[in-house]
């Protein structure tokens, strides 16, 4: 706060030389501010005293752990449990959403670890999938009931390690159906950081859904054809409403585009030169297009996108260098002349 | 009319609570139902008894010279080309105070037949003069607490002077699945307990 006051000095002094505002109004507009919160010397302490008695605690407990009786350790870690929870619940009812937000993500976590925790206590023998998956579904509950985007992101990550840890080629994955459920509650919560959680989820679940198939190619390319087409809802949708939500998930979607037609390279559904080159096209297309939206996302999506086809071109040509060169410069003057056009055009309107 | 968040999410947490301690206590009660069997312990990691770390157990041992092995099991352990199987039912038969691998079959059916008890894992067997027999029944770990990693270690070191065998106990129940009850070394047990 107190930058930005001092940011705001600044801009008000520019404003009055200017005669865009009235002097007699700087004090008044700085005062609206309010005054910045400060932390005491008093309270500083205070955090720093309870946050060593936290350590302590977990220390004590830590050390003392395989002295326990087995049913007092998973006493205390279902009472961490209900306390984050409890916590969350009292910050949920005085309005402090980040607050519940915060421990609600906590209560995830701690979810997610008393689950690990229940079978080396007792010595019950677990599938670590189905524990990830069961911690997955009980974070996105937690999400669910108090409205918490870290919460719901915890239970993305969880269940794509749950996917993870199956071998690639067996069994169905839960990210996908997640992801999509994700990215809804990240509309409905307008939450940038959900969206790109649940971007990610969607683009990697896509992925291992290809890989477990025997069809990896061709699932590869309508992926990417099934990207292009959502990005241009998702496009459309940024340029018509506020948030970012669907800015965030048209930037991911052009990576999927690009990532998974490159990935789709092959005799069977497209190979050789002409994927290549539409590789390369599709890269450069996504720098103009982040240039042009202003979405440094997909302008760093096409520069990578970029050198993966130029260095693909290069493998295929067995470095041959005169061959290649011939071709970047056909590319070249391809890229120049549509940039000349573009600006010829543009100047003329 | 929906209850209001923070009713909400005391609901999830209440919830989840009861459904991991439910989990729990319906484990400890198949655990108790379930039909009590010694396995023999071919290898124990002795060294990370004392030092708080989860005890590997490795179950099976070497058969009787001259005997062949039993049906379904020829081949070698997990992660080999030429491993015995992918999974399944073993059968198991008393011989006094510890139970053998009667054979092993894909189908639980199938594994009856080979044994009057069934649980649910692998069995592989390395033929030659005296055959090596491996078991994988899900229990390949425990995590003791202080006092029963001592007692383990004194009854180990015990053993060692006059060769007792190490059992694990397993409770074999009604879904097939083995789960750990405790160790018997020689003549003694350590039991795992949950209180």
């Amino acid at each position: 706060m107190a930058g930005y006051r001092d940011r705001l000095e600044a801009d008000l002094d520019r404003w009055i030389a200017d005669g865009l505002v009235e002097s007699e109004r700087r004090d008044a507009i700085l005062a609206s501010l309010g005054e910045p919160r400060r932390l005491d010397a008093a309270t500083a302490l205070a955090f720093v005293g309870l946050a060593l008695l936290g350590l302590a605690v977990v220390a004590f407990v830590a050390s003392n752990w395989n002295g326990l009786p087995r049913v007092l350790r998973f006493g205390l870690i279902l009472a961490a449990f209900a306390g984050a929870c409890a916590a969350a619940a009292r910050a949920s009812h005085a309005g402090h959403g980040a607050a519940r937000n915060g421990l609600l993500t906590l209560a995830a976590f701690v979810f997610a670890g008393a689950l690990g925790l229940v079978a080396p206590i007792f010595d019950i023998a677990v599938d670590p999938r189905v524990s990830l998956y069961a911690a997955g579904a009980g974070a996105g509950l937690l999400a669910a009931s108090g409205g918490s985007t870290g919460a719901a992101a915890v239970a993305l990550v969880l269940i794509g390690a749950g996917d993870l840890s199956d071998e690639v080629g067996t069994g169905w994955t839960w990210l996908l159906p997640a992801a999509t459920l994700g990215a809804a509650l990240a509309w409905r919560w307008r939450s940038a950081v959900l969206a790109q959680a649940a971007s990610i989820a969607l683009l990697a679940g896509s992925a291992r859904f290809a890989l477990a198939s025997d069809a990896a190619e061709e699932i590869g390319f309508a992926a990417s054809l099934l990207c292009l087409v959502l990005a241009a809802g998702a496009r459309w949708t940024a340029q018509r409403e506020e948030g970012v939500v669907a800015a965030v998930v048209y930037g991911w979607l052009i990576w999927g585009a690009l990532g998974f037609f490159g990935a789709s390279g092959s005799e069977q559904v497209m190979g050789g030169a002409a994927h290549r080159l539409i590789w390369l096209a599709m890269a450069s297309g996504a720098v103009a297009l982040g240039r042009n939206d202003r979405h440094g996302m997909i302008t760093a999506g096409g520069v990578l996108a970029f050198f993966g086809a130029v260095s693909a071109i290069l493998f295929d040509l067995g470095l041959d260098l005169m061959t290649a060169a011939g071709l970047f410069a056909a590319c070249s003057v391809a890229a120049l002349g549509a940039g000349w056009a573009l600006h010829a055009r543009r100047t003329t309107a | 009319m929906t209850p209001s968040e923070p009713w909400r999410i005391l609901g999830a947490a209440t919830f989840l609570t009861l459904a991991l301690a439910g989990a729990v206590l319906r484990e400890g009660q198949a655990r108790a139902d379930g039909r009590e069997v010694g396995l023999p312990v071919r290898e124990i990691d002795a060294g990370a008894l004392l030092a708080g770390d989860p005890v590997a157990l490795e179950l099976g041992g070497y058969l009787p010279e001259g005997s062949s092995c039993p049906p379904g099991t020829e081949g070698d352990g997990p992660g080999s080309p030429f491993e015995a199987s992918r999974g399944g039912w073993v059968a198991l038969a008393s011989l006094d105070r510890e139970w053998r691998v009667a054979g092993a079959a894909a189908g639980r059916d199938e594994a009856s037949r080979l044994g009057p008890l069934v649980v649910r894992g692998r069995a592989w067997c390395r033929g030659g003069v005296r055959p090596l027999l491996g078991l994988d029944v899900g229990v390949s770990q425990f995590h003791p607490d202080r006092q029963e990693a001592e007692a383990v270690d004194r009854l180990l070191r015990n053993s060692r002077a006059d060769r007792g065998a190490v059992l694990a106990l397993v409770s074999v129940g009604k879904d097939g699945r083995a789960r750990l009850k405790g160790l018997a070394i020689g003549a003694r047990r350590v039991e795992l307990d949950w209180f």
